[in-house]
């Protein structure tokens, strides 16, 4: 073989290897993307339920929590339920910081709601925790260079992450059974 | 709901990942749910129970400490796949999915919700350093992930990219709390247990050893009892003349006879140099209602919720040992505290509370109308060169029916 031969060859060789990765790239972004939809997904289904139980529990039992207290959760409720994207995350958090304002014993509210209230908080923060692990995954990929300069997933929206403070040392701390119940 | 377990250690050699998938099956069995396991195993006549699925044989090789098994290749393919397409699992948990296993198979195989477990800890793993980019395209299915401590999440943070929750080994509280007594640590004196390889240096019996000529200063009763494998002749020699009468040698012990001994003890003491990355034995004892005095290290203390639920004492000291010991065996009021906050402390480790919050796991990644596991065609696996067609996001979501 002359050394054109040689040098068409190396080409093939590098174009193919090249359309190989990129497509190998391919799936894992379409992966990932199909990944961080499903979390947003679970991520909305908590966040909606839990605000739906919040302003269940402004409605039904504005005397036990006070109505002061049932009037500002009822608000937060709503506002989580109403906002426009972009003030999403505070929306969340002023509900988040009603909740846990609520006092630790609350007499006359039916058990089912309250374990549901305490269940929904833990799925929320694990929702937002899986969520964003895909957004870092994906950022994590479409960052690399090749990927970049090839300008794969170029024209895709770049997930962003969501940012409340859902108290998330609770899921964090190696400390089991009830995380909550002795910590200041 | 449907839950497959995959466990990727032989299932009739002991081993803590082994143990974990067992209780963890067994509780969710106990709560009411569809559970099936997919495990190798050495001998397959040994999986018994129907609702285990023999995956094949695996090559053990040396991982992280422990041994993992080595299972790759078209027979365990055709075997995860079919589990997967029998089994309509809502979702499928594996563990530990790094090295190649049938863990990381179904990984590669699996369509739909996927949880994973990470149970290694040692920091600087070269095993994990080499598989950790190779496998990373896989491993980003996963849609959640659990890691069983704080060493774990950081294994799996550093070497596997992504973040993970943190829930961790349990403990069937029960069956330490309430039994027989060891005959062995009856009779006169106070009884301080160890447990574990007692000739493997890091676990520390010679920090203990050197403790205990203290402790017999001020309780010439005392006597110290040491369970576990390791080289009797060499024992002897470290014990050494004048501690001879104050130790004793109960070898290897049962699972029953584990939990008999540190209910016997008075004080259960775990003097590790390092390496642990999570005190499973110190949540047993305290199940057991044991009081402990253990080393500071940095597992130990978060399970002793900072000394709160145990004495810490500096890791190698022996000085601090010998005194914390002879301390709280001449205070019983002070161990009937320490014995009572222990057990409290251990409930939460229990595995129905920690097999509910697994749950919690499961159901935040099973997304209502998100469709089932399913297997993914064979040709998607892995993918090979580039047709001209690629496939984008619809193999995602292959899963809905």
């Amino acid at each position: 073989m002359g050394a054109q031969a040689w040098l068409w060859t190396a080409v093939a060789v590098v174009v193919l290897v090249l359309l190989a990765w990129s497509a190998w790239s391919l799936v894992r972004l379409g992966r990932l993307e199909g990944r961080v939809q499903r979390a947003r997904t679970a991520l909305e289904t908590q966040l909606r339920r839990r605000a739906g139980l919040a302003a269940e529990l402004a409605r039904e039992y504005p005397d036990v929590i006070g109505p002061d207290r049932a009037r500002a959760l009822a608000a937060a409720a709503e506002g989580a339920r109403a906002t426009v994207p972009e003030d999403r995350e505070a929306a969340e958090n002023a509900l988040g910081r009603q909740l846990r304002d609520l006092p630790a014993e609350l007499p006359g509210v039916s058990v089912p709601l309250q374990a549901d209230l305490a269940g929904t908080g833990t799925r929320v923060a694990l929702a937002r925790r899986f969520y964003n692990d895909a957004v870092r995954d994906t950022q994590a990929l479409r960052s690399r260079r090749l990927l970049r300069v090839l300008r794969l997933h170029a024209g895709r929206p770049m997930p962003r992450f969501f940012d409340i403070d859902d108290r998330l040392e609770v899921l964090a701390g190696t400390s089991a059974g009830s995380p909550s119940a002795d910590r200041p | 709901m449907r839950i497959g377990l995959v466990c990727p250690y032989q299932w009739d050699v002991p081993g803590g990942v082994q143990y974990h998938v067992r209780d963890l099956a067994q509780t969710l069995r106990g709560m009411g749910h569809h559970v099936e396991v997919l495990t190798p195993a050495e001998h397959e006549e040994s999986l018994t129970d129907p609702w285990i699925t023999f995956a094949g044989r695996a090559v053990p090789v040396p991982y992280n400490g422990s041994m993992a098994s080595i299972q790759f290749g078209p027979v365990s393919a055709a075997r995860v796949r079919r589990w997967l397409r029998d089994g309509h699992f809502d979702v499928v948990h594996v563990h530990e999915p790094a090295p190649p296993s049938v863990a990381l198979l179904v990984c590669m195989i699996a369509s739909g919700p996927i949880v994973a477990t990470f149970h290694a800890a040692t920091t600087r793993s070269k095993v994990l350093a080499a598989f950790g980019p190779v496998v990373r395209p896989w491993l980003e299915r996963i849609s959640g992930r659990i890691a069983v401590s704080d060493f774990a999440r950081r294994v799996q943070v550093e070497h596997l990219g992504g973040d993970a929750v943190i829930i961790p080994n349990g403990v069937h509280v029960d069956g330490f709390a309430e039994g027989p007594l060891l005959a062995a640590a009856s009779g006169a004196g106070p009884t301080i247990g160890f447990l574990g390889r007692y000739d493997e240096p890091r676990k520390g019996l010679p920090t203990l050893l050197e403790a205990m000529r203290t402790v017999v200063r001020h309780h010439p009763g005392a006597r110290l009892l040491v369970a576990g494998r390791g080289d009797a002749d060499q024992l002897h020699r470290m014990v050494g003349e004048e501690l001879r009468p104050h130790v004793e040698l109960l070898g290897e012990v049962s699972e029953a006879d584990k939990a008999a001994f540190l209910r016997s003890v008075d004080v259960y003491c775990a003097p590790n140099l390092l390496g642990e990355s999570f005190g499973v034995v110190l949540i047993e004892a305290m199940s057991a209602g044991a009081p402990i005095v253990a080393s500071d290290l940095d597992a130990f203390a978060r399970v002793l919720e900072g000394g709160d639920a145990g004495v810490l004492v500096p890791r190698g000291d022996a000085a601090a040992l010998g005194r914390a010991l002879a301390d709280l065996l001449a205070d019983p009021e002070r161990r009937a505290r320490l014995s009572a906050r222990g057990s409290e402390v251990a409930r939460g480790y229990d595995w129905p509370v920690l097999a509910r919050r697994i749950l919690a796991v499961y159901e935040t990644v099973v997304v209502p109308g998100g469709g089932r596991v399913t297997a993914l065609e064979d040709d998607a696996v892995p993918a090979g060169p580039p047709g001209d067609e690629v496939p984008k996001s619809s193999r995602w979501r292959g899963g809905d029916r």
